[in-house]
């Protein structure tokens, strides 16, 4: 299957707009909607493995560091992610246990570990499974905001739960740090440029991501 | 295949600066994300405090991540950990101390676990029913750090106001628990801080710690007794009544007071040693260090006589006996009751009139000398005896009277041994007990088988009178009956006669009876019947004297509003 690239075309990533570029160096921006236009995301590779960096060091300190932290009048209690998830099993709520677990531990390492697979098959110039690779891709990318649910309990929990002297809620170090896990995990998806996964089917000549 | 394509028709991209980057700036976000971790995880380091283990008996409220340690009421750490220790004997509880109370943790530091407590003296810990149990710190002085301790049983004594502690020695605990109330003069001053057996078993060292101001008034001179309870002693005066306290009544305490008769004194030095006495009574009695010391040897039991009892002069309070024992005579090889007895001048010289007490404090006061003449006198030429007397019939306890028995022999003292031997004279109750011996021994000595056989004698001799007697019974009846006989049936004759006399004489009278009877009838008839004549009349004569009184009101009333009526007529 031919690619714009290998056509010397560009494709306009924002609205779709196939255009000559202006030079092959510096191909310029698209006509229509006026977004730049590039043959690949410039660094795609080196953006994409520095966020996942950044998300791989703040997934440690998002599950050690308590996300809540709550002040009863019988003492404070200062709950991990993880520890929400035992207490929530353990007191019989098992599929809320399942959704925290999923959506706060299960997703945020499986991007990961999923958007580090791809850059280093994309890295490696792997030709195997480009269609399965472009999928988990784009599962990646739909699933990763769904992450930021257990950040936004926590906000909206600390926000209503002010019954001072009986009951309160703080945000505890974690969340800040599970948020930056989420959102670097994000940005470094958005960085990934999918199109690397068939370029290595089918290179093109001003190939140089 | 797609459509060929006008490529001239296709728009021109634009040109723009480039911009061009071997090593991206995006490399700043791990770097700085890695230098955030790093940052928190050197933090987390530096300001890691020391950990502890705390052994504890129990774990009871102790949970692992809820627990704290606390000092002043301040976390200064949190149980990390709780398992039993090797033997399973106990709980060793790892906590988490903050760096900041790193400098606590030091040699003799005490935990405790703070947990509610309610004693009579109070309550504390109340904080613990909401906020669950917590490992309380009392701080050491020592600057030698340790990490291993051994949780106390209750919280230690704070003294968290300035004063000093002491210790007292007694006998037993009595009612005394920590915490107990420490009056003087009904002020509470201080409280018990702990107690122990001592080491040898006989007898409890308690310590106290007396509060500013109050500690300055313990001299060396002071006394401290247990006041716990009521205090209720009959004496001649009436019913007395003391306590220190509603607490000291019902948790028990202990109360201190310098006599005084005893010069005044600079405060006793902290943890001076003091005994504790069992009552204020015995506690402000007067020193009686001079106690002289005597002996007595009786020739009769002892068996009542303990040691304390009371030694009597003239029946006034004068000393006690301080041992009960036994002597062993070698040169006749008889053994025979000892009793050692210790006798307080003081006290005699108390009941003197307050003129002659300080006589009787010279005499005491002068050498062993004078005062031997003074007791060989009394003795001598007196008849100064001692005596066991029976103080309580019931019982039988014994007390030793010292009285005078001018009769009594004159005894051999030797004057010159230590304690000194005096003289003794045999109880009252041995003496009547000599006397109902003596009695017994004289109903012994009676010829009881001599009265017995003589009056077997008489016994025979009487029964030959009486059967004497019932031979002239016998005689009587054959001799005199026939004529008996004779007279009674003459007797029965001139009865006969007499009875039918008597018949005639009882019809005549029941005619008689017959005739009054019908007298009677006609009466009845004539005035009780119910057509009885006389009964009518008197109807008739009752009505007309009903019609009388009638008129009589009538006229009566008709006076009353007319009255003129009797002069003028109607």
């Amino acid at each position: 299957m031919l690619s714009a690239a290998q056509a010397g075309l560009l494709g306009c990533e924002t609205c779709g707009l196939l255009s000559r570029p202006a030079r092959p160096a510096h191909p310029g921006h698209c006509a229509r909607c006026g977004a730049l236009l590039e043959w690949r995301r410039p660094n795609s590779i080196q953006y994409s493995w520095a966020l996942l960096i950044a998300a791989a060091i703040c997934y440690i300190p998002a599950n050690l560091f308590p996300v809540m932290r709550t002040t009863t009048l019988v003492g404070s209690d200062a709950d991990t992610i993880m520890s929400g998830v035992i207490f929530l099993y353990s007191s019989g709520s098992w599929p809320l246990a399942l959704i925290v677990l999923i959506a706060s531990v299960m997703i945020p390492l499986g991007k990961l570990l999923a958007l580090a697979y791809l850059l280093i098959s994309v890295q490696r110039g792997s030709q195997k499974s480009t269609r399965d690779r472009t999928r988990l891709y784009r599962l990646v990318e739909i699933i990763g905001r769904w992450s930021m649910l257990d950040v936004f309990v926590a906000t909206f929990t600390v926000a209503l739960v002010q019954l001072q002297p009986l009951m309160s809620v703080a945000p505890g170090a974690g969340v800040a740090f599970f948020m930056a896990v989420v959102i670097l995990t994000m940005l470094a998806v958005q960085s990934f440029d999918p199109r690397l996964i068939w370029d290595a089917e089918r290179p093109w000549e001003g190939r140089h991501a | 295949m797609p459509e060929p394509i006008d490529r001239d028709d296709l728009p021109q991209a634009t040109v723009v600066r480039p911009r061009r980057t071997r090593i991206s700036v995006v490399w700043i976000i791990p770097i700085l994300a890695a230098a955030v971790a790093l940052g928190i995880a050197i933090q987390r380091i530096v300001t890691e405090g020391p950990t502890i283990t705390v052994v504890l008996k129990d774990a009871e409220g102790i949970e692992a991540g809820k627990t704290f340690v606390k000092y002043k009421d301040v976390n200064i750490g949190t149980v990390t950990a709780v398992r039993l220790t090797d033997g399973y004997r106990k709980v060793e509880v790892t906590a988490k101390i903050d760096k900041s109370a790193a400098g606590l943790m030091v040699e003799d530091a005490k935990f405790w676990v703070v947990e509610p407590r309610i004693t009579l003296s109070g309550v504390s810990g109340l904080s613990t029913l909401l906020s669950g149990n917590y490992i309380g710190l009392q701080p050491g002085k020592s600057t030698k750090s340790q990490r291993q301790f051994t949780a106390l049983d209750g919280p230690p004594f704070i003294a968290e106001q300035p004063g000093r502690a002491f210790v007292l020695k007694a006998d037993d605990l009595g009612s005394i628990n920590i915490g107990a109330p420490i009056y003087y003069r009904r002020l509470p001053a201080g409280q018990v801080v702990g107690y122990d057996l001592a080491p040898d078993g006989k007898g409890v060292t308690v310590r106290v710690y007396v509060n500013a101001p109050y500690d300055k008034y313990v001299t060396p001179e002071t006394r401290f007794w247990n006041a716990s309870g009521i205090d209720v002693s009959v004496g001649a005066t009436g019913l007395e009544v003391r306590t220190q306290g509603l607490i000291s009544v019902l948790a028990g305490g202990l109360a201190f007071d310098t006599p005084t008769f005893l010069p005044a004194t600079d405060a006793a030095p902290a943890n001076a040693v003091f005994r504790l006495y069992s009552d204020r009574a015995t506690a402000m009695k007067q020193p009686e260090s001079d106690g002289r010391r005597y002996v007595l040897y009786f020739n009769e039991t002892v068996r009542g006589l303990s040691v304390g009892a009371p030694v009597l002069v003239f029946g006034l309070p004068a000393g006690e006996v301080t041992e009960v024992g036994l002597d062993f005579d070698r040169t006749t090889m008889a053994l025979r009751p000892r009793a050692e007895i210790t006798f307080f001048p003081e006290r005699l010289i108390a009941h003197m009139s307050r003129d002659q007490q300080a006589a009787g404090k010279a005499l005491a006061g002068a050498g062993p000398g004078a005062r031997m003449a003074f007791l060989r006198r009394a003795v001598e030429e007196r008849g100064l005896r001692a005596q066991l007397r029976s103080g309580n019939l019931l019982t039988g306890q014994l007390f030793v009277a010292f009285d005078r028995f001018p009769d009594s022999p004159k005894p051999k003292i030797d004057w010159t041994q230590d304690p000194v031997e005096l003289p003794v004279v045999p109880s009252t109750v041995t003496d009547l007990e000599a006397r109902l011996t003596g009695i017994l021994a004289k109903l012994d000595a009676m010829p009881f088988e001599e009265i017995g056989k003589e009056l077997q004698k008489d016994m025979v001799a009487l029964g030959k009178v009486m059967e004497g007697a019932n031979k002239l019974l016998i005689d009587v009846d054959t001799s005199l009956m026939p004529g008996l006989k004779t007279t009674v049936e003459s007797t029965n004759r001139l009865v006969g006669n007499v009875d039918t006399d008597l018949k005639a004489t009882i019809e005549e009278l029941r005619r008689a009876i017959a005739s009054a009877d019908q007298v009677l009838k006609s009466t009845d008839s004539t005035l009780v019947g119910a057509n009885a004549p006389a009964q009518q009349e008197i109807r008739d004569a009752l009505q007309e004297i009903v019609r009388a009184a009638r008129s009589v009101r009538v006229l009566a009333d008709y006076l009353e509003r007319h009255p003129e009526s009797l002069i003028r007529g109607k």
